[in-house]
């Protein structure tokens, strides 16, 4: 073997001996190194059930102190309902024009809660995790994954209240076969949420000041979206509107009101902007991730 | 005040730190327990000339500066950082089978060479190279605090890639040797340091790791479980593990580890058999702790100069014979 410690006659002998360490280093590497991609993948698959566990404990912690607990999940959306319609619609009457404005709204505020609570959630997620990844050897890239998978499984009844409301508050939107389509939407909104999480826990990751950042971003995006009016009536500059378009939580927005609200058919052009989306941000933002594997465990 | 006095004073009292055989008898007639010995194997850990350097921020005026610049700068009111060389040029070879003990002072670099090994800090200068990911046992007590201990077991588990019936498999295993009881089933934030220290003690070692860093845990706990702890820790090494123990109480190091390191100011001062080397530096600081601190400079001098100084030959098997590549495997 390769562990013969000798003892050399250096010329250095006078002053000291000195402790020749032979080693071979073809079995060792650079500590914290990121393994390659497939590597990476494969045993992110293995941690699956991690990945299950660690959902269901942020879950657990989410709303613990509370005294209504969970019940806040689909409580916030409600109460953030009620004060844009007082103002939007009420006060300001942005309503007007806009077909059955309480079901345009709600469904604006409660998907858009989604996508804005993962946006604000990834940028917390890789300090809330810190205590895990210090002790434990894993694919980093677990933590956001968990953190997206809880968020999902919690807009569950989030989005089951929702549909009630919709049906139950007049003027009531008409269930249609065109309600089959909208867990498709669903799904794209999941996929496009998960590549924001590895974007935002990269970037506050590395410099936490975003934070700060991000909570700005997300106030001007809910703006920017149509959540609480109607986008079309109120900018009327022709490029303006074409740039909104391209808004991944526009096209959400619009085709769940088109498909739940308003029982019409989408315009392709909005399935395949956030079809585009939903396949390009989580694969560039897992990338993204992934090359700052090293640092995420760091002070 | 004369120093001669105090000196004839100390070698009538039997110290309680002094090195086996320079001062008279050891107090303990019995032979001292020292760490369990386990055939030493291949490197898993090499470092190599490492230096960690901090700029921190300092209220005290320019005490840092060294350099004829930073004195300059200093003029210029940049003296709010100043320099602090925790780790300073440290190379050492450790090998599977040893349980390594890192002594030394308050702020003398042991948890930062912990943590580099680690992969949590990055180094100034020099290479950390490893066999495995190492696991860290770091002081910080919970994992996630709001959740039960038994939660966090499962989740520690699962992180570490095993499987849930593995899981259902080792837990057991995992409860004896954490030694909680029925706390096992309370948050973990309501755990006390010691008793978060053994319980995650407790999940890493269950997986076995390659290398496992322990920053001051294990200190506490009953005679039992510190017994059962030091069992695992020998399992750990006999499957070509290596174990680092970081301590500032020497006694700990010189009872589980068979080797330790000294260092003082982020200087590697002694690198020996963990009982001899624990026990110089439990007498250096015993000198330290009486005010002797003449006495103490010269122990730590007596003990630089028994270092010697390593000097690390790389080279790489899989690139010398094609037979050499299966040999590890």
């Amino acid at each position: 073997m390769s562990r013969e410690t000798t003892r050399l006659r250096s010329p250095l002998v006078e002053i000291d001996d000195i402790n020749l360490e032979s080693v071979d280093v073809s079995r060792l590497q650079p500590v914290g190194q990121r393994p390659p991609l497939g590597v990476y993948v494969r045993s992110l698959w293995d941690r699956r059930h991690f990945i299950v566990a660690d959902s269901r404990a942020r879950a657990f912690s989410g709303n613990r102190d509370t005294l209504l607990g969970n019940a806040w999940l689909v409580g916030r959306p409600i109460l953030d309902g009620a004060a844009y319609f007082i103002i939007f619609g009420v006060l300001l009457g942005t309503s007007r024009g806009v077909d059955n404005f309480i079901g345009f709204l709600l469904v604006g505020v409660f998907m858009f809660s989604f996508t804005s609570r993962c946006l604000t959630g990834g940028a917390g997620v890789m300090s809330s995790g810190k205590n895990l990844i210090r002790a434990f050897s894993f694919p980093r890239a677990a933590i956001p994954i968990a953190m997206v998978l809880r968020e999902t499984i919690s807009m569950l009844p989030v989005i089951a209240t929702m549909l009630v409301m919709v049906v139950a508050i007049p003027p009531h939107a008409s269930i249609t076969w065109r309600w089959a389509l909208f867990p498709l939407v669903f799904l794209l909104q999941v996929m496009f949420n998960a590549g924001l999480v590895f974007y935002a826990a990269r970037i506050t990751s590395a410099i936490p000041d975003l934070r700060m950042v991000l909570g700005f971003v997300s106030r001007f995006w809910l703006y920017g979206s149509g959540v609480m009016f109607s986008l079309e009536r109120f900018i009327t500059h022709p490029t303006v509107l074409e740039v909104i378009q391209f808004n991944p939580a526009y096209c959400v927005l619009e085709l769940s009101r088109d498909l739940l609200v308003y029982g019409q058919t989408p315009e392709l052009t909005l399935w395949l902007t956030l079809g585009a989306w939903a396949v390009a941000t989580p694969v560039l933002g897992f990338l993204y991730f992934w090359q700052a594997e090293e640092d995420y465990g760091r002070e | 005040m004369s120093e001669a006095v105090n000196d004839v004073v100390n070698h009538d009292v039997s110290a309680p730190g002094g090195p086996a055989g320079s001062e008279g008898d050891p107090d303990a007639p019995d032979a001292p327990k020292k760490g369990i010995e386990v055939p030493v194997g291949d490197p898993t850990v090499l470092v190599n000339h490492l230096s960690v350097h901090y700029r921190v921020p300092s209220s005290e005026r320019a005490r840092g500066a060294q350099s004829r610049a930073a004195r300059m700068l200093a003029r210029f009111g940049w003296s709010r950082t100043v320099t602090v060389k925790a780790v300073r040029d440290v190379t050492f070879v450790a090998r599977a089978g040893e349980s390594i003990g890192v002594v030394g002072h308050n702020g003398s670099g042991k948890s930062t060479l912990l943590r580099v090994i680690a992969g949590l800090e990055t180094p100034t200068a020099g290479t950390v190279l490893a066999s495995a990911t190492p696991s860290f046992l770091g002081v910080n007590a919970a994992l996630l605090p709001e959740m039960s201990g038994m939660a966090n077991v499962r989740l520690g588990l699962l992180a570490m890639g095993m499987t849930p019936a593995r899981v259902k498999d080792t837990i057991p295993e995992v409860l004896e040797l954490a030694g909680l009881g029925s706390s096992i089933h309370l948050p973990m934030k309501t755990y006390s340091s010691g008793m978060g220290a053994r319980l995650r003690f407790a999940i890493s070692a269950a997986a076995r790791p390659e290398i496992l860093l322990i920053d001051e845990a294990l200190a506490t706990g009953d005679a039992a479980t510190k017994q059962r702890s030091e069992a695992k820790m020998a399992d750990i090494r006999k499957q070509a593990g290596t174990v680092f123990l970081v301590s500032h109480a020497a006694q700990t190091i010189e009872e589980m580890c068979t080797r330790a390191i000294w260092l003082h100011e982020g200087e590697m001062v002694l690198d020996g058999p963990a009982y001899e080397t624990a026990r110089a530096y439990r007498w250096w600081a015993w000198n330290v702790a009486k005010g002797e601190h003449r006495k103490a400079e010269g122990l730590l001098e007596d003990a630089r100069a028994q270092l010697r100084a390593t000097h690390v030959a790389a080279h790489d098997s899989t690139t010398q014979r094609y037979i050499a590549r299966h040999r590890h495997i």
